[in-house]
């Protein structure tokens, strides 16, 4: 009770103040119900809406590696810091705007509360840094120091955002929570690409004990310059082939075809969002549709350069398909259609949709968790069973002008068609 | 080179006798000329074809002023949509006189009502658009068409049905050069309206096309069958009562795909030389499937994604092995189809490894009016006299023994196109085709690899009788 109003307090007085620690130490949602306080207008409104409403361009790969190869010098680093302290602050107001606009009573839902608070303080903690002052590595390894720290605040937030709309299922339609969530998912890739980005370029450029992890030679920051998709897919198919052998006792096998060999620069953690996902999909449909016939994965790239021309992944599965009457909601998160049954998530014919989820929920062994950490900062999709896998997918292959796209002949199997595009590498 | 040599003597008369461009200028010049004669004796022709051939594309077609009352009056009325399983049940079983002047009466009525509303939409399209020289031909062919089926009394014998049927068979036969006509005009056009607008336009005629085809060859097939209810000459695997009418109560998917796969093979060996490979066409899946459709239409589109494949995975194999040099004889890889059979359609996966389509071309792909390609299609087109968009129109005319043509509808006496002719429009055609018995046409590239395209048709007969499929 009180620990909900300190929220509130602070901001009335000054934006630009660091919050209470004792922030961090919410926990568990469900428990800040009884007599909950959402936070009310604070005087910051005004500072919020200037930030909201401040040009933003779309982040693309491109601005990503403009600094070139690291260790990156001083100078560059120092600019990188900056434009970061000057633009991150608006790409989350921008999210507390939208939260903002919000109908009160589902503000008020602990969990969407709680994420409109930690985006507060986030803004808070990072407008409380001067801009003026990152004029030397010191000052700009606090800051990174401060990036990570929102980075890991944040790292929650989808699930703990599908959860709360879950739980207010009866005050919004599923298309508003959709489209909601959809945006915010979508804008929240490239607010967390921008910290993570000056994160990974400073661990590259500046000394680091031993034992902090530092990023790959062919690393620009989060970008791998050299990424080879089927190692990525080889991977990430060993991991969910882990899964299912601890929840069915079998692990389909999977060929990859095409053009193995081809390297293009990507973001690692984003492709190994998406095959995971996918694969989670096509794995089980291929257990649950008992064949012996493997999922083939084909990479394609396109002529020409193949730093610049992108590539294009296949998954045929031979798994049965997806039933027609399901077809339609794969794009949604599976809450929008849930229908007060807990056991129509996750089970039934609707397989594909859900995959694997239940592993992390009623199986209550620690599988799930370890995907946590290999996906890295990644959330993973299926806490509680909330299956946004395949949107969460498409958002992530969308930020950089790809598609995915999911055919599927009921009966037989389904194709999935992945396109990323890549990023001229010229000049580096 | 040589495909020109080999294609069938019509077409070598059409090509050899003029220059292509002037070919075309001449023959609707003087198309157009006849028909207006014919329609309106006194008048003098609005056009002249006196005019250097090299500007004719600019020529603008002035349209002939009409009184608009009785079009309103057509225009005012809604159409009366059909299904296909109101086509097999209706013409079916018991086909009698009156069933057969039922038949006739409700083409009569229909058939002036549905072009009186393509009429209409023309006349909504820009002026410079309709006075493009193969737009307002289509126009005219129109408005020529629509005057003779309005007159027409009602049919009341068998009689009556025969001289009827006549009249149907040459206007469909008149109008096969409406899709080339159609289509140019729509290249022509590219620069002065939008494409979207164009195309929007193009698939509200075909569709409407497509289903005036099908009531109009529906009833010649219902006549021909009451005529001679047991005659099928070529119908050696299928039993008589496996057709009704123009409607092929059982399609076997298998079949449809092996036979068309067999004559497009046979045409990619034609159009490409002697020592270049053909690659295989493989079929698995649900391979027993059988459904209620048209054939014509499934042969159609089954056709042109095979053309595409064929022909892609040759180009790409050939080049890829140029520009490596190689040595060795070149391995072309299989087009792999997928039939797939679900309770309420049929879905064909055509997957090819013919390198995929570059990204660029991906927006034009569904297009009638594509931009940057526009002039070579044009170019094609001049050499494309007639289409009525069949398959066998892909053939060799001299050797067609294609059980369609042993039904003698309209449709199975086609003018032949040249197998290797890019008109860039089997696709869009196709999404017409399938969509026009409430099916879907999908492509996926993979750009570098190959093309994957996902032809699904509804399962008809599962239908109810409600469901107006039918795009009037």
């Amino acid at each position: 009770m009180y620990r909900a109003v300190a929220v509130a307090r602070p901001l009335q007085r000054t934006l630009v103040r660091r919050v209470s620690t004792s922030f961090n130490s919410h926990g568990g949602g469900g428990s800040m119900l009884e007599g909950y306080t959402p936070p009310t207008t604070s005087p910051a409104n005004d500072m919020i809406a200037q930030l909201a409403a401040k040009h933003l361009d779309r982040l693309s790969l491109k601005d990503l590696i403009r600094f070139g190869r690291p260790p990156l010098t001083a100078q560059s680093l120092l600019t990188s810091a900056r434009i970061t302290r000057e633009y991150l602050p608006v790409r989350l107001s921008r999210r507390i705007r939208a939260l903002r606009n919000l109908p009160y009573i589902i503000v008020s839902n602990p969990n969407i509360s709680k994420i409109y608070n930690n985006y507060i303080e986030s803004l808070t903690a990072i407008l409380a840094f001067p801009a003026n002052s990152l004029t030397n590595l010191t000052e700009e390894s606090k800051f990174t120091e401060l990036l990570t720290e929102i980075v890991k605040t944040h790292s929650n937030t989808i699930p703990v955002l599908a959860k709360g709309f879950l739980e207010c299922r009866g005050y919004t339609t599923p298309e508003e929570a959709t489209k909601f969530l959809d945006h915010h998912l979508r804008a929240r890739i490239g607010t967390r690409l921008m910290a993570e980005q000056h994160i990974g370029l400073h661990l590259a450029s500046v000394p680091q004990p031993p034992t902090i992890d530092v990023p790959g030679e062919s690393y620009i920051g989060t970008v791998d310059t050299e990424l080879r998709p089927a190692e990525i897919i080889d991977s990430c198919a060993s991991f969910v082939g882990d899964i299912c052998e601890l929840r069915y006792g079998a692990r389909p096998k999977l060929t990859i075809d095409g053009n193995p060999d081809i390297m293009f620069p990507y973001i690692p953690v984003h492709l190994e969002y998406i095959i995971t996902e996918l694969l989670k999909n096509a794995f089980r449909a291929t257990i649950e549709a008992n064949t012996p016939v493997p999922i083939t994965v084909t990479i394609a790239a396109a002529p020409g350069p193949p730093d610049a021309g992108g590539i294009t992944i296949r998954i045929r599965d031979q798994g049965g398909g997806i039933a027609p009457e399901d077809f339609c909601h794969i794009w949604s998160y599976s809450f929008s259609t849930f229908n007060g049954s807990r056991s129509s998530i996750g089970s039934g014919n609707s397989g594909h949709l859900d995959d694997l989820c239940d592993v992390g929920t009623d199986g209550g062994d620690d599988v799930m968790s370890r995907f946590t950490e290999s996906a890295g900062a990644l959330e993973t999709s299926s806490i509680a069973g909330l299956g946004y896998g395949l949107p969460m997918s498409r958002a992530y292959a969308e930020y950089f002008g790809g598609s995915l796209k999911v055919q599927s002949a009921y009966g037989w199997g389904t194709d999935v068609y992945l396109r990323l595009k890549g990023v001229g590498l010229d000049g580096l | 080179m040589s495909a020109i040599l080999q294609i069938s003597s019509p077409m070598r008369q059409c090509i050899s006798s003029l220059e292509p461009s002037m070919s075309q200028a001449i023959r609707i010049g003087s198309h157009a000329k006849v028909l207006r004669s014919q329609l309106f004796p006194t008048t003098a022709p609005t056009t002249t074809t006196k005019i250097n051939a090299r500007h004719l594309s600019s020529i603008e077609h002035n349209p002939r002023w009409r009184a608009s009352g009785v079009l309103d009056s057509y225009v005012a009325q809604p159409a009366h949509p059909i299904s296909l399983r109101q086509l097999v049940f209706f013409g079916g079983r018991n086909l009698d006189e009156k069933k057969i002047i039922n038949s006739a009466n409700y083409v009569r009525t229909e058939l002036p009502l549905r072009i009186a509303h393509r009429i209409r939409d023309m006349q909504k399209l820009p002026y410079v658009v309709v006075t493009n020289r193969h737009l307002s031909e289509v126009y005219e062919l129109y408005y020529k068409a629509f005057e003779s089926f309005r007159r027409i009394p009602e049919i009341k014998s068998l009689e009556d049905n025969e001289k009827f049927c006549e009249i149907v068979k040459t206007a469909l036969q008149e109008h096969l050069t409406v899709i080339p006509s159609l289509a140019m005009g729509v290249l022509e056009c590219n620069d002065l309206v939008p494409s979207h607008e164009l195309d929007r336009f193009m698939n509200v005629i075909l569709r409407s096309r497509i289903s005036r085809r099908v009531i109009a060859e529906q009833h010649l097939a219902l006549t021909d069958t009451f005529n001679s209810p047991f005659h099928f000459p070529d119908s050696v695997n299928h039993q008589p009562h496996d057709f009704v009418g123009e409607v092929f109560l059982r399609c076997n998917a298998r079949e449809v795909v092996e036979q068309v796969g067999k004559h497009t093979l046979e045409l990619a060996r034609e159009a490409n030389s002697s020592n270049s490979p053909i690659p295989e066409i493989q079929i698995e899946g649900h391979l027993d499937t059988t459904f209620p459709y048209i054939p014509s239409h499934l042969e159609y589109i089954i056709g042109e994604l095979l053309r595409n494949s064929i022909q892609a995975t040759i180009d790409h194999h050939t080049q890829l092995s140029t520009s490596t040099s190689s040595t060795t004889p070149i391995h072309l890889p299989p087009i792999k189809i997928l039939i797939c059979h679900t309770k309420e359609h049929i879905i064909f996966r055509v997957s090819d490894q013919g390198g995929g389509i570059p990204i660029a071309e991906l927006p034009h792909l569904w297009s009638f009016a594509k931009g940057p390609r526009a002039n070579n299609y044009l170019q094609n087109f001049s050499q494309v006299p007639k289409m009525a968009a069949t398959l066998q129109e892909l053939q060799k005319t001299a050797h067609t023994h294609s059980r369609r043509e042993s039904m003698d509808t309209s449709l199975s006496r086609l003018t032949s196109r040249p197998p290797n002719l890019r008109l860039g429009m089997g696709l869009p055609m196709s999404r017409v085709y399938a969509e026009y018995w409430a099916g879907s046409l999908e492509l996926h590239s993979l750009d570098g690899y190959g093309t994957d395209v996902f032809l699904q048709v509804s399962k008809l007969g599962n239908k109810c009788e409600q469901l107006n499929l039918d795009g009037v």
